[in-house]
């Protein structure tokens, strides 16, 4: 099923960027772990039922930036403190997760989608608990990079 | 009165975006960022159409539309849910609270405004203020035929004017282009095969981004059955081939109702000079008897008391120039305006060989014309 997750995933992160930013997602398989010294910016949106989890979508708040620029037709220079592109990321994950949990429901596996949360930082990374398993699928959007993690409760927790 | 549009949603970027796609018609859009704020703007503002997200806080998509739905002042305004969720069983419950149509995030801007043009007309910003846009201005013109020689003649034709024609053979290219530019004026070959001009020009006047462009038919002066079939249409006009470029322009000035009385008219000392250009032709007359009435009302609001027709570029002065001549007079003399003629000697003796003209004043200078007109 983990598996299932991140191919559901790349589709709902390829078909967003694509549609709402008119921009390439491409998968990178040599997806970098390294922390970035810039500030990160993360967007989160997480699916409960049978089936729970959390997908985070991590980028460095430059990027992030210039995603709400595009989003909302707006220049950089208009994008007013972080309020619209924490309200952008947060929309974002909305969108890749509520794909990801429509699919998820269509095969069964029924769950609800949990309020849209942004964390700002410098080095700080997400980690998983017992019983989690933590999967990193990185893309490549031009010269940008985007990081989705996904948490799995293991099924035999649930 | 503008139509309005309420998005309801708790997400600021999807308000915004909404905002965005629909910045380029004349509209008003109005939002909440739940159903409560929601209820209150639609009691309030009576919205044409309600764009609804699925789930908020305090109130969600569902019980709002439901409270729409028992309201008797509220119940007949569409709505459109905008949800992230896309499952069958979603959808399916969607679709049996009443709602006119849904949307599923993501989509495109594009898409939203082809929804909510299939509920409410939608006309693009600007064509109240079209009437202020100068010929000089630029204007983008799409031309669809499969003859490159009749793009490169249409291109050529009016290469002195700032206008950007884009020439495409291809209908499936020309649909694709309007779409992802403004086009101002489109230029359809009624001779395309398989009637594929026909059904280019249905599929523009179905789709809300070229609804309200002018669209013109090109064919053969003997094609009767294409013309006729154009009009029945509802295609703007005709124009027929081989391409008068003065004849094109024209038309397009028309179908665009742009401004070409600084080409003509002039206020010169106490007086509005009315300029006939070196290429006389039908189609300049219609411009010039098109604004003659407003141009020579704003005259006298300026202070003129003379009207002077200058026709030192003209070489012959036939029964059309006459008939402008007199049309001019008439209004002149309908507002208390002086007029006056210039013209060489030779257009002199040819005014004066119609009946017509016996009481024009007639004069070889500017100073000439005001000094007899004092």
């Amino acid at each position: 099923m983990v598996s299932e997750i991140d191919e559901l995933v790349k589709e709902a992160v390829k078909d967003v960027f694509s549609t709402m930013l008119g921009m390439n997602a491409e998968v990178d398989p040599k997806a970098d772990q390294k922390q970035s010294d810039e500030e990160l910016i993360s967007g989160a949106v997480g699916f409960t039922g049978k089936i729970t989890g959390v997908v985070f979508i991590n980028t460095v708040s430059r990027f992030a930036k210039q995603i709400t620029s595009s989003m909302l037709g707006l220049s950089p220079d208009e994008i007013d403190g972080d309020e619209m592109v924490n309200d952008t990321m947060g929309e974002l994950a909305n969108m890749i997760v509520g794909q990801v949990k429509s699919r998820l429901c269509d095969r069964g596996y029924e769950c609800v989608l949990t309020v849209p949360s942004v964390v700002r930082g410098q080095n700080f990374s997400i980690e998983s608990t017992t019983g989690t398993e933590r999967r990193v699928i990185g893309f490549n959007c031009g010269a940008e990079k985007l990081k989705v993690e996904v948490l799995i409760k293991h099924e035999n927790n649930q | 009165m503008a139509v309005k549009i309420l998005t309801v949603d708790d997400s600021k970027t999807i308000r915004m975006i909404v905002a965005k796609a629909f910045r380029p018609y004349e509209c008003e859009v109005l939002e909440a960022s739940n159903g409560v704020e929601g209820l209150a703007v639609a009691s309030k503002e009576k919205p044409n159409v309600i764009i609804l997200d699925v789930t908020m806080p305090v109130m969600d998509g569902p019980e709002m539309l439901a409270k729409l739905k028992s309201n008797p002042d509220l119940r007949s305004i569409p709505v459109v849910m905008l949800t992230a969720e896309a499952g069958k069983e979603n959808v399916l419950r969607i679709a049996k609270m009443g709602v006119r149509d849904y949307l599923v995030k993501p989509f495109k801007e594009e898409l939203i405004v082809e929804r909510v043009g299939r509920i409410v007309e939608l006309k693009p910003r600007g064509d109240s203020a079209q009437k202020h846009r100068r010929i000089d201005e630029e204007i983008k013109v799409l031309v669809v035929d499969d003859k490159p020689a009749i793009i490169d003649h249409i291109k050529k034709g009016l290469s002195d004017l700032p206008w950007h024609i884009e020439g495409v053979g291809q209908i499936n290219q020309a649909f694709d282009y309007a779409q992802q530019n403004v086009v101002d004026v489109i230029l359809i070959s009624l001779s395309l095969p398989s009637d594929a001009g026909f059904v280019l020009y249905q599929k523009f006047k179905g789709t809300v981004k070229t609804r309200n462009t002018p669209i013109l038919g090109m064919c053969v002066k003997i094609a009767n059955e294409e013309q006729t079939r154009a009009q029945q249409l509802g295609f703007t006009g005709i124009v027929t081939k081989p391409i008068d470029i003065v004849d094109l322009r024209s038309k397009i000035v028309r179908a665009l109702n742009l401004d070409t009385s600084f080409l003509y008219f002039e206020h010169r000392d106490t007086s509005l000079v009315v300029k006939i250009p070196v290429e006389m032709s039908q189609a300049v007359i219609r411009e010039i008897e098109s604004c003659l009435q407003q141009e020579t009302t704003k005259a006298v609001d300026a202070g003129l008391d003379k009207v002077i027709l200058d026709l030192t570029k003209v070489a012959i002065v036939d029964i059309s120039l006459v008939e402008l001549g007199l049309a001019i007079r008439q209004v002149s003399q309908d507002l208390s305006l002086k007029f006056a003629v210039l013209g060489s000697a030779e257009i002199q003796t040819q005014c004066r060989n119609f009946q017509e003209t016996k009481d024009w004043k007639l004069a070889e200078s500017f100073e000439k014309a005001m000094e007899i007109l004092k």
